[in-house]
């Protein structure tokens, strides 16, 4: 076996030492490369910098613990910029299984930036129905949640004086792992209801989310760990995206180096190959 | 027996396929009304679902552990942890905290699921890198192509890439807006039409399947 084809079969624990020491150091001593801002995260940061103080945000927590390092980070930044702004906050999850890590989330960021449930923010939890449960708050926002998270009734709630229904959210972003997540609060939600609407995402989904990007569907959208990233340096709160961001620059340099190692071993391979086709002919 | 398995069903289809397929484009209050007292029925459906669902999988695994089949061990620790997990949900009320102190149930889930799930998308990287060093070869000209578009998508999404390469992010920017964009409008596309078609037949009763299948 040559040298090429030994190390084209390299055992792939010397892979996952590589990227586990590429992910382990940059957190241990990090760099904090300057991180720019790219349109789609501004689009969002700017909408929810116009709305006037009292305006509606709806945030729909739509992922479970997977995606927590990508969508969390993304969570806490919205919350602290809506919060800071004085927004009206509506958080909930189409996801069962991220009800508790949603409240969590919703919860601390209140906590530490002095705002109370009830009044200023509320968190409305989970409700059977998948996408159902958007076209039902549509259309009648207290048939689809009668209780908020902690079981208060939500009608008679300071904080959702004057809403209705879906048409009087200013402003909603869907942060989705998956589905129901962003697609779907376009398809069932902002089509017919007519509000503005933003869109977060993990990193593997956000190509995909660019066809409504371009057509305007959504206003903006925060892709991944880089999106959390800019939109932290966006409202001057270094978090755990930026912080994540120099261990995912070496990850993917690591990633690139393999894919270019592997690719000048295969084609030393084939000219090999080649030349012994050519002697034995 | 025909009437009810098929006639019935094919007829409640064709009925509420028409009425709310026309619903959208009708604002009338009536015909709001009507989609909110559906939309809660969906709603009550959907707790339905989740319990047929958690019933078929109670299902599927009792038979697998009384058949002692390959993987029955697997089935059990589901079994215990799904019992477990309902009985301390319903102990804790199905909340994770009461008054900030966290119950028995925002243990198992802070504890044991977070991190669990955590951890299976966390070593997606590891084995992405692996496939990456092990099939990302330019063995023609398409893969080649695909394989310049990948690195230079993944150097413009990090600080590093940016900074060794700066125009990596305008081009990578380029590629996510033109040439994915439209490529995924055209898939997307695609589909809707294809949605739109298989929903017509299974209004006009030509797409049986959903039926199911059972003697006649």
């Amino acid at each position: 076996m040559t040298f090429a084809e030994r190390m084209l079969k390299i055992d792939r624990r010397i892979i996952f030492l590589v990227i586990g020491f590429c992910t382990l150091l940059p957190l241990l001593y990090p760099v904090g490369l300057p991180i720019k801002i790219s349109p789609e995260v501004r689009g969002v940061y700017d909408y929810i910098e116009s709305l006037p103080e009292g305006s509606v945000f709806l945030l729909s927590l739509d992922f479970d613990p997977a995606s927590k390092p990508e969508l969390h980070p993304q969570a806490i930044s919205l919350l602290r910029h809506a919060f800071r702004k004085n927004l009206r906050v509506i958080a909930m999850t189409l996801w069962v299984s991220g009800t508790g890590m949603a409240d969590q989330v919703v919860t601390q960021v209140a906590r530490e930036m002095g705002k109370e449930s009830g009044k200023d923010y509320v968190f409305l939890g989970w409700s059977p129905g998948g996408t159902a449960v958007i076209i039902n708050m549509g259309q009648d926002l207290y048939g689809a949640f009668p209780a908020d998270y902690n079981g208060k009734p939500t009608k008679g709630l300071p904080v959702l004086q004057g809403i209705a229904s879906l048409r009087d959210v200013s402003y909603a972003v869907s942060l989705g792992a998956g589905n129901p997540g962003v697609e779907a609060w376009y398809v069932f939600g902002k089509d017919k209801y007519q509000f503005e609407l933003g869109g977060g995402c993990t990193g593997v989904m956000a190509p995909g989310l660019y066809p409504l990007l371009r057509s305007g569907q959504i206003n903006g959208l925060i892709g991944g760990l880089r999106g959390a990233a800019e939109y932290e340096t966006l409202i001057g709160q270094k978090g755990k995206a930026i912080a994540g961001m120099d261990a995912q620059s070496a990850t993917h340099l690591a990633i690139i180096v393999l894919v270019i190692i592997c690719n000048l071993f295969y084609f030393s391979l084939r000219k090999q190959a080649k030349q012994q086709g050519h002697s034995g002919a | 027996m025909i009437f009810l398995r098929r006639q019935v069903p094919l007829l409640i289809t064709l009925i509420t396929g028409i009425v709310f397929a026309a619903q959208y484009y009708v604002p009338h209050p009536a015909s709001e009304q009507m989609l909110t007292s559906v939309t809660k029925w969906l709603q009550i459906i959907g707790g339905f679902a989740l319990v047929l669902g958690v019933s078929s999988l109670f299902h599927v695994h009792a038979i697998k552990i009384r058949r002692k089949e390959a993987g029955w061990g697997y089935s059990f620790v589901l079994y215990v942890s799904m019992l477990g997990t309902i009985a301390v949900g319903l102990w804790s009320n199905g909340k994770e905290a009461v008054d900030g102190t966290m119950t028995a149930f925002g243990w198992i889930y802070n504890f044991m699921m977070v991190p669990l799930q955590g951890t299976m998308f966390a070593i997606l990287a590891f084995f992405i890198a692996s496939a990456a060093y092990r099939s990302f070869r330019a063995r023609s000209r398409e893969a080649a192509v695909l394989l310049i578009a990948a690195v230079i998508v993944m150097m413009g999404r990090v600080p590093l890439g940016e900074y060794l390469i700066p125009l990596s992010g305008d081009i990578s920017q380029w590629i996510l807006n033109v040439l994915n964009a439209s490529v995924r409008r055209a898939i997307l596309i695609g589909v809707s039409l294809g949605t739109v078609a298989l929903s017509i037949k299974i209004i006009f009763g030509m797409e049986r399947s959903y039926l199911g299948g059972g003697k006649e």
